[in-house]
């Protein structure tokens, strides 16, 4: 048995009578450090997904498994990082962090937390910020804050919603080489949403696409054997390489095709009519009509 | 750095003007740091030239519609004596804290007060003698000019008058000749009722004439007379001077407390001496309750404090004391069942029809209610141990706290408390789901959940709802004074309306004039703190 399992799950949203059934039998297997990417369409069940991982949502059917337990509940043990940062608005950043870091370390004394947190803030170079409030940071410091508070809670397996969509090409390639040795290093599982193929394939070692939904689910995986440390500049020139990344395009592409096919397949039968013409009667009416008008008019100046 | 310094003081105002809600000023800072004057003089001129001349406008209206309008208090007053009724109640309670400070000084200070007083004194009444013979003096001119004016027109009137009943006279003999002859029927019956007509009407035309004199010489009597007007108001004035002076008097000499106690303790050493002569039994007993009855006169009078007439400043007091104790319970009840409803749909179905039927009742109904609940409770509470408590508490037994006070409080509170509780419900129960998912994902504890997420997340609709409490309270609070004669400014109001003198009606609009300008400052401070803690920087209405 792996170490974090979706054994059949369905979910859906709406009540019983309108049900729209988002996920569809999803079964995933992630092996202790494993380091696995989702890629999936905009609105097909990602963060849905996740959620589920984390506890947030519960499944209709079937049921996600940690270490072979049930999961019952979200916990500090799979930290998610959300989608939407989800900072609280009335805590500076720095309390931001605190306020995880202190109820998933509840033994650190004063200083140990302060260092605690700072350490996570350096991490995602927001030291110069650390005293403002969400409503005074851009987008990409609000994604680092809500990385920084989820890395900060050091959990088991980390759950990141698109952590990195948000930023500049420099700050993205330091934060995924963070991420990377921090998996590495702390010998953390990763599951991590992202719809940049590139960005997977450099982190994961396994890409799961999500089909289009509704009823969304995983299909094939594909296994990512490119050895490791990767190396951006040298990464381009490797054929092993090009060749999933073609193959991953190519099967998006195709995926996005066949979705567009379902969408307009002629199941729906037509009924068997031809539109009636009617401009030829009409215009017969109006040039009659017309004609009368003018005769009357005519009549009418000759009788003034 | 020294080109920073001054954006940083400006920034700092403009962000107090912010947090003030006073944004209207922001282009005259703007203006006085020379950034793009004519886009400040611009706004300026639209938004506080403009207002400001509108309210001028009011202004003049009312002087110029006022006097207009006559009512038993007199006419409704104009602006400057409105003005006027404001400095005559500083004037007031200037003289209050005058007397209050004279009845406690003791020992030299005192003997010294009394002596520049009397020399004041001295002063005054020269002065008075001198203006009081000028009042005769005008009186008499007066009198003169009034009577070279009313004089001829009245003897023109006299002569019209007695021409008149002559004629009449005339006129009544000539009918009864006339009513003869008709009797004897030499003359038709028509001649003589024709008579009588024509002298009614004679009559009528006669006192018409005689009342356009009368007309003339009342228009001149009741013509003001400037000088005379004038020296009648100094006089007034120095004798009300004189009359204050003569209090002051009263309190550096006999009724000061020193004196008074200086005295009461002579009297108590004289006491032991009367006791130790008394020799039989009758006269001992008297002599010593008499002593034990000057021991507690002297301790009285030791801790013994001016009694200050209501001035309106102390009015204001105990007003803002009462809407704060009362706003103090309304906050305290709305807020944890606030929290609560928010929380649980149960218990907010279960408060939703209370608070749907008595939100909409009428604070006097919640005041006449009070008032029979609470006199209920305490029937003497001179004596109730309730009040005994708070008395024997230093600090707070100078608070007055008194049955009055609690139902006024209560009042208050019970209309104030509806929309700081449904605002506080609707706080909780609004709040984020992604905070509190983070809340999940952190296993935060119930507490934490609370104190962490769901009240921070509530506060600025929690504080929006306490301003509109505040308002609510501080209006009700004015009516309930009003009404029950408790005190404070609603009781300074009644009390004008009651007495009706001649600066009633302009104290009772100086009074409205005062209850809207703390209304206004307190939902000032509330909006401070409502900018305060509301994290997402959205702009308060004001
Ligand atoms: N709480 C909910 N109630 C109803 N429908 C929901 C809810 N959450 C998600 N959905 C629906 O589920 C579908 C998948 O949503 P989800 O957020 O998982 O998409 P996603 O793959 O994360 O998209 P994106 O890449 O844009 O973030 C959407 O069609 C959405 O409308
Ligand atoms: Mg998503």
């Amino acid at each position: 048995m792996s170490y974090l399992e979706i054994k059949n799950a369905n979910i859906g949203f709406g009540p019983e009578s309108n049900r729209t059934q988002v996920l569809n039998s999803i079964n995933l297997s992630v092996e202790r450090n494993e380091f696995v990417a989702i890629i999936g369409f905009s609105g097909s069940g990602k963060s849905t997904l996740m959620s589920l991982l984390a506890g947030l949502e519960k499944a209709d059917t079937g049921g996600v498994y940690l270490d072979g337990q049930e999961i019952s509940g979200p916990g500090p043990d799979r930290g998610i990082m959300f989608q939407n940062y989800s900072l609280l608005p009335w805590l500076s950043v720095f309390e931001n962090i605190a306020l995880a870091v202190r109820q998933v370390f509840p033994g650190y004394s004063k200083t140990q937390t302060n260092e605690h947190v700072e350490r996570y803030i350096g991490m995602v170079n927001l030291l110069p910020a650390v005293d403002k409030k969400p409503h005074e940071l851009s987008g990409g410091m609000r994604q680092r804050v809500s990385l920084a508070r989820t890395l900060s809670m050091q959990p088991e397996v980390l759950l990141l919603d698109e952590p990195l969509s948000a930023l500049d090409a420099l700050t993205r390639s330091n934060i995924q080489d963070e991420i990377i040795r921090i998996w590495n290093e702390d010998r953390r599982t990763v599951v991590m949403i992202t719809n940049d193929v590139d960005e997977a394939l450099l982190m994961a070692d396994r890409i799961v696409p999500l089909t289009m939904g509704p009823e969304a689910t995983l299909s094939q995986a594909f296994d990512v054997p490119l050895a490791r440390p990767r190396d951006r500049a040298t990464l381009n020139a490797n054929p092993e390489y090009r060749r999933l990344r073609t193959e991953i395009a190519n099967f998006l592409i195709e995926m996005n095709e066949e979705s567009k096919r379902l969408r307009s397949s002629p199941d729906l039968k037509m009924p068997d009519v031809t539109p009636h013409d009617f401009t030829t009667a009409t215009s017969a009416a109006f040039r009659e009509f017309s004609e009368t008008d003018v005769f009357q008019l005519e009549q009418e100046e000759k009788a003034g | 750095m020294s080109e920073k310094t001054p954006e940083k003081i400006k920034y700092r105002i403009l962000r107090f003007l912010d947090v003030t809600g006073f944004t209207v000023f922001d282009p005259v800072v703007r203006l006085a740091f020379r950034e793009e004057p004519r886009k400040q003089i611009e706004s300026i001129t639209k938004f506080l030239v403009v207002p400001t001349l509108f309210v001028a406008l009011c202004v003049g209206l009312w002087w110029v519609v006022a006097p207009n309008h006559k009512t038993k208090s007199g006419e409704v007053p104009t602006p400057n004596i409105v003005f006027s009724s404001a400095l005559i109640n500083d004037t007031f309670s200037e003289r209050e804290k005058t007397k209050e400070s004279d009845f406690l000084l003791s020992g030299d200070a005192r003997v010294q007060a009394l002596q520049e007083v009397d020399t004041l004194m001295s002063e005054l009444e020269a002065e008075l003698a001198t203006l009081k013979s000028t009042l005769t003096e005008q009186e008499s001119l007066y009198k003169a000019s009034l009577a070279s004016q009313i004089d001829p027109i009245e003897e023109k009137l006299d002569a019209l008058k007695a021409e008149n009943r002559q004629a009449r006279t005339d006129r009544s003999q000539s009918i009864e000749a006339l009513s003869l002859e008709v009797a004897s029927g030499r003359a038709p019956n028509s001649e003589l009722v024709e008579a009588i007509r024509k002298d009614n009407e004679l009559y009528a035309a006669g006192r018409q004439a005689e009342n356009v004199f009368k007309d003339q010489i009342e228009a001149i009597r009741s013509d003001k007379f400037k000088p005379l007007e004038t020296a009648r108001l100094d006089v007034n004035a120095v004798a009300d001077e004189i009359q204050f002076l003569k209090k002051r008097q009263a309190f550096l000499s006999d009724s000061n407390r020193s004196v008074k106690l200086e005295q009461t303790k002579d009297k108590l050493a004289a006491q032991d001496g009367k006791l130790a002569d008394a020799d039989d039994a009758k006269a001992v007993l008297k002599e010593a309750k008499s002593l034990v009855r000057l021991e507690n006169g002297v301790e009285r009078l030791e801790t013994q404090q001016y009694a200050s007439a209501m001035t309106i400043y102390l009015q204001i007091k105990r007003s803002l004391f009462t809407v704060f104790v009362g706003f103090l319970m309304a906050a305290a009840i709305a807020i944890p069942i606030g929290i609560l409803c928010g929380l649980n749909k149960i218990a907010m179905a279960c408060l939703t029809p209370i608070i749907s039927i008595f939100k909409p009742v009428s604070p006097v109904v919640w005041l006449l209610i009070f008032q029979i609940i609470v006199g209920a409770f305490f029937p003497d509470p001179e004596t109730h141990p309730f009040f005994l408590f708070f008395d024997s508490i230093p600090f707070i037994n100078s608070l007055g706290i008194n049955p009055a006070l609690i139902f006024s409080a209560c009042t208050v509170a019970m209309c104030a408390v509806w929309p700081a509780l449904v605002n506080t419900a609707l706080g909780v129960s609004s709040i984020d789901r992604d905070h509190l998912n983070v809340a999940r994902v952190l296993r935060l504890g119930f507490w934490d959940r609370l104190t962490k997420i769901i009240i921070p997340s509530s506060l600025p609709l929690v504080f929006a709802g306490l301003r509109i409490s505040l308002g609510v309270g501080w209006m009700v609070l004015i009516a309930a004074e009003a009404l029950s004669s408790s005190d404070g400014l609603g009781k300074f109001v009644w009390d004008e309306y009651q007495n009706g003198s001649s600066f009633s009606f302009a104290n009772i609009i100086y009074a409205c004039f005062v209850v809207g300008l703390i209304g206004f400052l307190l939902d000032r401070m509330m909006i401070v703190f409502q900018r305060l803690v509301s994290f997402d920087r959205s702009e308060s209405t004001v």
